[in-house]
């Protein structure tokens, strides 16, 4: 029975690694950057979703209103006015550390904002659970996890029905060829960043929901998630949500023998496996084969 | 040593770029390989020099097989290459980058100044032979584009290869310097060397080439000297879409 | 011979100099203190200059050199307290261990490119951070690590004296290794993998045994840095040994002072190194340390990627001689731009 409700909240958590994931794999897949700042643009929605309740007074999930928009802009604006600066023979590595660099100035003024006191938001259905063929399942973890559905097969159908994602997908496949078909790939790649900092947004209230936050929580997200993206195969989107699905299910299960800290291992393990192995990746991305 | 690919192919994804090349190039001639946008020309050049895998098929060279092998090996091999739109070193002044072409021996070898007299005097040499000797000091990013292309040339002949791959050498170059890189390439083969040219300027390939193959949708379609493959139909077919 | 001249100048000198610094500051020094800041900045004038044989020659950034260094320091601590080794030997057997380990972490981080190092080199921090405070029973966890003094009944003034001299050679050392790679054939190739790394390769570079050599090489002086601080500070905590900030300080001290250059880490860890000293003095342990770090690092990145020697000497170079420009500009990025138009034309 342990084992059932560990692959069901494996599941669970897997879901929320895929749609940060996803974001990733925008970023990765638009120019080729590692965005380090992604989990601490994680950690910033989920603390302006716990000081939405504790001042405000109201649930945390309605500080989405905010923080989704503002994080597009956030993210239009650091692609825009940052990284499309940098010289392209040089991006990869420069583009790190100012993501690197931006994710330091956030975990600083959040520690600055809000003490290195671990924080967390007392909701009424907080510990609300049900019971599903014997395993008990959170009220909390099943919206966070409906959250991610849900913005996943928006971004999906984004992506697949409407103009902006086929340029989307086009600027990514083919960065010139989309140019020479008349799209606009700046402001494309630019939207494209908006997206992907969109999804911190929405994880980052999830994640408020039932977990304790502080300032340098961060660099427990990066670490899986940049794990996620090379298991995946960097660049490919599905493949990305497979290893999130198959990693966050074994960390789960793994926490059962091992403990919940050496469970993380299982990301780093997975890290390295695949670069040694295979490089380009799990779940195909023909992109990984040249980084 | 003869250069030949068997049944090479290549595809990205659905797209296949080359589709079962059959090619051999002729040993100490100037050999040509020309064809339409698109027809699969540069993917085949990086396929033979390893910067591409490819999925099928085999390169051969001489008695050796060199498919899948690492670019290094290919190039210590002796098949040396330059690149579409020529790439140098940005950083580095002229005389390092053809420098840096020098082959490093084992550990040891590899600790000896970079800076040793033989060497430099061989470097300079390439680059006098070359006439960009005057730049020998110059970063290479502060050179024209006509320099940077000699000096390109200049890197890969410090390898000492038997057979050199020119990917569009005339490619932005003026006039003046397209005779003088005609030039060059027939001295330079007349020592020994073999050349396998990538080129879009028809003037230069049927002037200065003993053999041409012609790609088309990847893979060769006829092969020949420059007197047949100007009157072959298949040949204007392909380049003109009937 | 003007090669020789400027050389001696832009190499001889500074030697020179450092050399004499690091004789007379132990005797200079006002109070135990300021020489225990001279070794901590030392420390960082190492795990700069230690980096610097990736970041400088290969272009190649690592965030994860801190942990290199913490794995030095607890390797060292951990052989001395288990192995009963004497304490300069379990250092140079400490340096041994981090350079094997770092074949096969180098084999899975340089086998492709740019962006799987940067996320390997973050992930080794992450992952050795989880590893020693875990593993309790081995490493004390987050009680620490005592590691017991290589010379007892030494006094503290002179125990620090002895460090800065220590810490002194193996900086001039590792500046010694990196000026002869610099020069040779091996540094060379180096420099053209960093410069364009298809390129090099197909000159016949065997880029990958390249990199991964000079990594290793890295690797070996961290963790010499890191086990002679673990036998200086005698205490070591999993939370500081494998902290991400320690690589982001090390890549803005190389950065700022530049990485093409011999001495630009060194005099970039002296800038941020005192400044970190004073800093941590007038403030106190704040979470704006990493603000300020973080701005530092931003504005380095966008507004001088050479570092501050570099762009000074550009600086004057182009105040001196503004119309000597006989030569066509053609920037790299323009050519970069050029060939991406071109292949997308012909694709």
């Amino acid at each position: 029975m342990l084992v059932f409700q560990s692959v069901i909240l494996g599941l669970l958590l897997g879901g929320l690694y895929a749609l940060l994931a996803a974001g990733l794999t925008l970023y990765f897949g638009i120019m080729r950057v590692v965005m380090i700042a992604h989990s601490a643009f994680l950690i910033l929605a989920a603390y302006l979703a716990w000081w939405t309740n504790e001042r405000l007074g109201i649930d945390p999930l309605l500080s989405l209103v905010v923080t989704v928009p503002l994080f597009f802009g956030a993210g239009v604006l650091l692609q825009r006015g940052l990284l499309s600066r940098l010289r392209p023979a040089t991006l990869t590595m420069m583009s790190v550390l100012i993501t690197f660099a931006i994710a330091l100035i956030i975990e600083g003024l959040l520690g600055y904002a809000f003490s290195g006191t671990q924080r967390r938001i007392q909701l009424g259905y907080g510990t609300a659970s049900f019971d599903l063929f014997g395993a008990r399942v959170a009220v909390v973890k099943l919206i966070a996890f409906g959250l991610a559905v849900v913005s996943l097969a928006g971004l999906y159908l984004l992506m697949k029905r409407t103009q902006f994602g086929w340029a989307l997908r086009a600027t990514i496949q083919h960065q010139d060829a989309a140019r020479l078909v008349g799209i606009d790939t700046e402001r494309t790649a630019g939207f494209g960043f908006g997206l992907g900092l969109a999804t911190a947004a929405v994880g980052g209230t999830a994640l408020s929901l039932d977990t304790t936050i502080y300032p340098s929580l961060h660099w427990h997200w990066i670490g899986p998630l940049m794990a996620i993206i090379v298991v995946g195969g960097l660049g490919s989107v599905p493949g990305a949500a497979a290893a999130a699905l198959v990693l966050g299910l074994a960390q789960s299960l793994l926490q059962i023998p091992m403990g919940a800290t050496w469970a993380q291992t299982v990301f780093y393990v997975a890290l390295f496996a695949t670069l040694a192995v295979r490089p380009q990746g799990f779940f195909g991305g023909r992109l990984a084969q040249r980084f | 040593m003869t250069l030949k690919t068997v049944g090479l192919r290549k595809a990205f994804g659905g797209v296949v770029a080359i589709d079962g090349a059959d090619v051999e190039f002729r040993p100490g001639k100037v050999n040509a390989l020309i064809g339409p946008n698109g027809s699969g020309k540069t993917t085949f050049f990086n396929c033979v020099t390893g910067m591409i895998k490819p999925d099928e098929g085999s390169v051969r060279f001489g008695d050796r097989d060199l498919t899948g092998k690492a670019p290094h090996v290919i190039a210590r091999a002796g098949v040396g290459r330059t690149f579409q739109l020529c790439r140098t070193f940005p950083r580095m002044t002229a005389i390092e980058n053809v420098l840096a072409a020098v082959r490093p021996g084992g550990i040891w070898h590899g600790l000896r100044s970079a800076h040793r007299r033989s060497e430099t005097e061989r470097a300079h040499h390439w680059l006098t032979r070359l006439g960009i000797e005057h730049l020998a000091g110059a970063e290479a990013r502060n050179m024209s584009w006509g320099q940077q292309k000699l000096l390109e040339l200049a890197g890969v002949l410090m390898a000492e290869p038997k057979t050199i791959l020119l990917d569009e050498p005339a490619g932005g170059v003026n006039p003046a310097l397209l005779d003088r890189i005609g030039t060059l390439v027939r001295e330079l083969n007349a020592e020994g060397r073999t050349f396998v040219i990538v080129e879009h300027n028809m003037d230069l390939v049927m002037s200065i080439s003993d053999h041409i193959v012609v790609f088309d949708r990847g893979r060769p379609i006829a092969a020949g000297p420059p007197a047949e493959i100007r009157a072959d139909e298949r040949v204007l077919g392909a380049y003109l879409g009937v | 011979m003007p090669n020789a001249s400027k050389s001696l100048l832009s190499y001889g000198v500074p030697a020179l100099v450092l050399v004499a610094a690091i004789a007379v500051f132990p005797s200079l020094a006002p109070n135990p203190y300021i020489l225990s800041s001279g070794v901590i900045v030392l420390n960082w004038a190492v795990l700069a200059t230690a980096w610097n044989f990736v970041g400088g020659f290969t272009g190649y950034i690592s965030l994860g050199h801190g942990a290199l260094a913490g794995l030095g320091g607890y390797a060292t601590g951990l052989l001395i307290t288990k192995a009963d080794l004497p304490s300069f030997v379990a250092l140079i057997a400490a340096a041994v261990l981090v350079a094997a380990l770092a074949v096969p972490i180098g084999f899975a981080a340089l086998r492709v490119r740019g962006a799987s190092f940067v996320i390997v080199s973050i992930a080794l921090v992450l992952i050795l951070l989880l590893v020693f405070q875990s593993w309790s029973s081995l490493t004390g966890g987050s009680r620490g690590l005592v590691v017991p003094r290589p010379f007892p009944g030494m006094l503290r003034p002179e125990h620090h004296r002895v460090f800065f001299f220590l810490y002194g050679g193996l900086l001039l050392i590792a500046l010694a290794t990196w000026w002869l790679l610099d020069r040779s054939r091996f540094g060379m190739g180096l420099k053209a993998i960093r410069e364009d790394e298809d390129k090099a390769e197909s000159l016949g570079t065997p880029t990958f045994a390249y990199k991964l050599t000079v990594f290793v090489i890295s690797a070996a002086f961290t963790a010499l840095a890191g086990g002679l601080y673990a036998l200086w500070f005698g205490d070591l905590d999993p939370v500081f040994q494998f902290s991400v900030l320690t690589g982001s300080y090390v890549v803005l001290m190389a950065l700022l002072g530049g990485v093409r250059n011999l001495y630009g880490p060194v005099l970039g860890a002296i800038v941020v190194g005192i400044a970190l000293e004073y800093f941590k003095v007038e403030f106190g342990n704040t979470p704006l340390h990493l603000v300020t770090t973080g701005l530092l690092l931003g504005l380095v990145v966008m507004f001088m990627p050479d570092g501050v020697i570099p762009s000074l000497t550009t600086l004057v170079q182009r105040l001196r001689k503004r119309e000597d420009s006989s030569i066509r500009e053609m920037s790299a990025a323009d050519l970069a731009e050029q060939r991406r138009e071109r292949e997308a034309a012909n694709s």
